[in-house]
């Protein structure tokens, strides 16, 4: 009889007790399920939202302007380079932007706040949070006019309504105050107020004509990649680009440090989450594997006196451990497939208890609490709950091996 | 039943009525053994400077009062445990010289145990039992097979290949246990107690089988034993006392 089936045989001898380690193991595979799945859909979610804010997953600037973002720095060729990125494999989308400080005021009131000036040409509801957040008007056309999109609560602390004149003011590339005035062509509702508050969009055109900027120059590109686990290799992808010579190409990471921080804050508790839980699942094991050795020692005695090695007695503990954490991980299978489904399509609703504008590092979060999995997430809780029932089994596996058989012989 | 697995070339039925030879060959020689316990502040001399040769052919006892050194003789012998001083030679292979793995492959090759409460593997049949060994010598599937098959068939369990140790006698269970130290093909057999847990009746059949396997096919035994039956039935008793060699008669 081979080791393998001799393992497979002994891991059923108290057939209650290996089932209740293996279903430990596959609830430790839900929960870690849960936890990874709901991270990566939440994280994906928050990234993505804070790439559609203005800056992309990956953005191009000048060097220095994330550190200190005044218009006297610029981006020179950004129409060019921005062609060439969206060429390459992996971009959804590019658009070429200005951002910048402003005093918007009205005919009855000043407010300070910021804007993105962007060429509606290039700008979808799906690369611009704001655009997609429209609740009354539309966005300015790309003829040249003087149109502006506002946040509802810009708006409301205005006091102008769609139609009505705003004058925006601000600093130029020379330094030198300037003013130009944008008739509301639309209002936007993100859901976070500072957004809300203080953000507008304004044509590139004009912005560039009243900042002094030549046609093709801009404060950064903003870049919308596929996927954006991808954003560092995209991110070096587009430094290679000859264009981009001379430019500051950041991922999201740098350009949203407060979204990073929140983000890998969270993470961190994740993971003590998931290594509170695999060190609960790893002590069952133990328990198990040392249980069950120590009730065979007069058996691994008699082994040991027929001719198997130490090193053969410990491969044979070692195997049953990989057969445990095998049928462990079928049953996480098992039980976690209704229930990852369940959240992958549905989920669970907390908008009763966050409301629906429930924002976290300058982003809105998803109310439904979802998940998805990404294949690496799901092969790491493979590989990780695998590699820790294995690991649970080395040490009962290395004390079968290095009890002297005289000893195991007088054990009743 | 004389040669070694790595050596034997014949068939199995062939190994099992082969009568050993080198009848006057020495299987065991002990020389000044000595094997020391601490038992909490007091050192126990379980063995006391025995010398002792087992040849090829022996069916040999053990025989003294508990606590003689009859059990700690067997485990000395069989590499389950290392004496305090001395030296002892199984199969011309010097005990001392080797680590734990090279004492296993002796153990594997070259010994074969037969214990007071059978102690076979619960979760494997009759035929695997017996098989087990072969598998740890890496003999090829076919070749175990028909070995183990042959070695069944000699200690009569033909037939009950396929019960577990919970489906058989106490009887049973022994002879599955003989047909495990002897399908190897070992240079001796170390029997601790083997009747001592059977009705008087089992353990006279056992002790057939035994002495058939003895006279018949050449296997040397070395038992140890409180059991007059097996004491009536040794060519040679060793009587033991307080770890020492009392007497040592050979029997026609």
């Amino acid at each position: 009889m081979n080791v393998n089936r001799l393992a497979w045989r002994n891991i059923w001898r108290r057939k209650r007790r290996t089932l209740i380690t293996a279903f430990s193991i596959g609830f430790g595979v839900m929960l870690s399920v849960t936890f990874t799945g709901s991270g990566d859909y939440t994280y994906t979610k928050m990234i993505d939202m804070g790439a559609s804010m203005g800056m992309g997953h990956v953005t191009v600037q000048p060097p220095g302007y994330n550190l200190k973002p005044t218009l006297d720095k610029r981006l020179r060729g950004a129409d060019g380079l921005r062609q060439r990125i969206v060429a390459l494999d992996g971009v959804s989308d590019a658009a070429v932007r200005i951002t910048g400080q402003a005093m918007f005021a009205s005919a009855r009131k000043s407010v300070g706040g910021g804007f993105i000036a962007v060429d509606p040409a290039f700008e979808r509801p799906d690369n611009n949070l704001l655009l997609k957040s429209l609740v009354e008007g539309s966005m300015f056309d790309d003829k040249g006019g003087r149109g502006i999109v506002i946040g509802s609560k810009l708006a409301q602390k205005l006091q102008v309504k769609i139609g009505k004149k705003v004058v925006y003011t601000t600093t130029d590339a020379h330094g030198e105050i300037v003013s130009d005035i944008a008739r509301v062509t639309g209002i936007f509702t993100t859901g976070i107020d500072m957004v809300d508050g203080i953000m507008a969009l304004l044509p590139i055109a004009s912005v560039q004509k009243a900042l002094n900027y030549q046609k093709d120059e801009a404060t950064l590109i903003a870049v919308i990649i596929r996927d954006q686990r991808y954003a560092e290799a995209m991110r070096h992808r587009i430094a290679a680009l000859p264009e981009a010579a001379g430019t500051d190409v950041l991922t999201w990471k740098k350009a949203q440090p407060d979204l990073a921080g929140v983000i890998a804050f969270d993470k961190a508790g994740n993971y003590i989450s998931q290594f509170l839980v695999g060190l609960l699942i790893a002590v069952g094991i133990l328990n198990t594997m040392l249980m069950s050795v120590l009730e065979r020692t007069r058996e691994f005695g008699v082994m040991m006196a027929v001719g198997m090695s130490p090193q053969a007695l410990f491969r044979l503990v070692m195997v049953e451990s990989f057969w445990l954490a095998i049928v462990g991980l079928l049953l996480g299978i098992i039980i976690t497939a209704p229930w990852f489904y369940f959240l992958y399509n549905t989920g669970i609703d907390f908008s009763g208890a966050f409301g629906t504008d429930f924002s976290y590092g300058g982003v809105l979060v998803d109310p439904v609490f979802k998940a998805r999995l990404f294949k690496e997430s799901a092969m790491a809780i493979l590989g990780g709950v695998f590699m820790l029932a294995l690991l649970a089994g080395v040490y009962p596996a290395w004390r079968a091996g290095r009890i002297p058989p005289v000893e195991s012989l007088k054990t009743i | 039943m004389a040669g070694r697995p790595d050596t034997a070339g014949g068939k199995p039925e062939d190994d099992l009525m082969e009568v050993s030879m080198a009848s006057v060959k020495q299987i065991v020689r002990m020389q000044h053994v000595v094997k020391t316990y601490r038992q909490g502040k007091v050192d126990v001399h379980a063995v006391n400077d025995v010398s002792l040769d087992i040849e090829a052919g022996d069916f040999a006892v053990l025989c003294g009062p508990s606590g003689s050194g009859k059990t700690s003789i067997l485990n000395l012998i069989g590499g389950l445990d290392v004496p305090s001083s001395g030296s002892i030679r199984v199969d011309d292979v010097d005990l001392a010289t080797l680590d734990n793995t090279a004492l296993s492959a002796v153990r594997k090759n070259r010994i074969g145990f037969v214990f007071q409460a059978y102690n076979l593997i619960p979760v494997m049949t009759a035929f695997e039992n017996a098989e087990f060994v072969l598998n740890l010598q890496g003999m090829s599937e076919a070749e175990a097979r028909e070995r183990v098959m042959a070695t069944l068939k000699a200690v009569g369990l033909e037939g009950l290949e396929h019960r577990r140790p919970d489906e058989m006698s106490g009887g049973q269970q022994q002879r599955v246990a003989i047909a495990r130290a002897i399908v190897t093909n070992p240079a001796i057999v170390l029997a601790d107690e083997p009747t001592a847990n059977v009705d008087s009746h089992t353990a006279e059949a056992l002790l057939d089988m035994m002495q058939h396997l003895n006279r018949e096919h050449g296997i040397t035994f070395l038992f140890s034993t409180h059991d007059q039956h097996v004491i009536d039935r040794a060519r040679r008793i060793i009587s033991l006392h307080d770890g020492k060699i009392e007497s040592d008669e050979a029997r026609p």
